[in-house]
């Protein structure tokens, strides 16, 4: 790895690790190797958000040419957003693209995604199924998003009847994930869910 | 009255001169969103001229403390750095790279000119329809308020 992007990785750990939002638990950083190209971002859901309570693990990977390039940043914890894959964990957010600065630093862009979470972007989609659901429904999209953050991030609000309604599907030979994916995807119409999964 | 071309912020054609149909493709490309659609402003903006970059000035470091945004090493006392003219300091060598990418400030955005030519239309071009928006305001004020 070229020495500017090792060095400044170091800097910006240190800076990570003694900033107040560390302190507050809101943000976290751990290394994955010694060399300083792949690391562990964990943010907490924002309070007032159906994320809320949940901890979201990302997986970041910083390029030879960092801090000229962005780094590639996705979510390893499953989460149900308008603007990050359900599928893949992929997400979309511009200064992850193209209004990436060279001034930026692994803080500011966990503190955007944490914002991310608190303010969706529908009309930028990475999921278009979430996408819809979220301009078509908030509601239901809240309480999917919260249960979501219930079952994969540690949140705390369970959701019996969507709980009740997977049970029917795995019960079917449905593997677990797959079936809350078809529910969440049709408003947890459990016939359509069904119908789709089976057909 | 007022000149037709005065209000409209543009410029007769001199004699002997044609219509420039590029600011014309650019005019139509923008009144229908279609830099969006081609996802024009999706990319990095082009890099900064080259002359631009030569131009900006060096100042020293007298201070100690001080650090640059871009490696984040603090400047050794009495080295150079580069002043963009948003007034923002970096080492040169980490200024010159970026800018070799796109036009703007690490730190704010300032955009530099650049040697595309396409994209200076583009800009000169979302000013002036910004200038235009205003115009207009600004006379429905005078009429009406």
């Amino acid at each position: 790895m070229a020495n500017i992007a090792a060095q400044r990785i170091k800097r910006e750990f240190k800076e990570v690790i003694k900033s107040e939002e560390v302190a507050k638990c809101a943000i976290k950083l751990e290394l994955v190797n010694d060399s300083f190209t792949e690391l562990k971002g964990e943010i907490a859901g924002p309070p007032d958000t159906p994320y809320e309570g949940g901890n979201f693990v990302l997986e970041i990977k910083v390029p030879e040419t960092y801090p000229f390039n962005p780094p590639k940043v996705r979510f390893v914890t499953k989460i149900w957003h308008p603007n990050i894959s359900s599928v893949t964990g992929a997400i979309c957010l511009d200064i992850l693209k193209d209004q990436w600065a060279a001034a930026m630093t692994l803080r500011t862009v966990l503190l955007s995604l944490q914002a991310l979470l608190s303010a969706a972007e529908p009309d930028d989609p990475q999921d278009a199924v979430v996408a819809k659901q979220y301009k078509e429904n908030l509601e239901m999209f809240e309480s999917t998003a919260r249960h979501w953050t219930n079952i994969y991030a540690g949140g705390p609000d369970l959701n019996k009847d969507f709980n009740d309604k997977i049970r029917k599907l795995v019960e079917m030979g449905v593997e677990e994930h797959q079936a809350r994916v078809a529910l969440s995807s049709y408003n947890w119409d459990l016939e359509r869910a069904t119908e789709q999964l089976f057909s | 009255m007022a000149d037709y071309f005065q209000e409209m912020g543009w410029s007769p054609l001199a004699e002997g001169e044609a219509p420039n149909h590029l600011l014309h493709l650019v005019r139509l490309f923008i009144d229908y969103n279609m830099f969006e659609e081609l996802g024009e402003t999706q990319r990095l903006p082009p890099p900064a001229s080259i002359e631009a970059v030569n131009n900006l000035p060096e100042v020293s470091i007298n201070e100690e403390g001080k650090q640059c945004p871009v490696c984040l090493k603090d400047y050794e006392k009495g080295s150079s750095a580069v002043k963009m003219p948003c007034d923002h300091l970096f080492h040169p060598e980490c200024i010159k790279r970026w800018l070799t990418k796109t036009n703007s400030c690490p730190l704010c955005r300032h955009e530099l000119p650049t040697d595309d030519e396409n994209y200076e239309a583009y800009r000169k071009e979302k000013i002036r329809a910004k200038q235009r928006v205003n115009d207009i305001e600004n006379l429905h004020n005078c009429m009406f308020s």
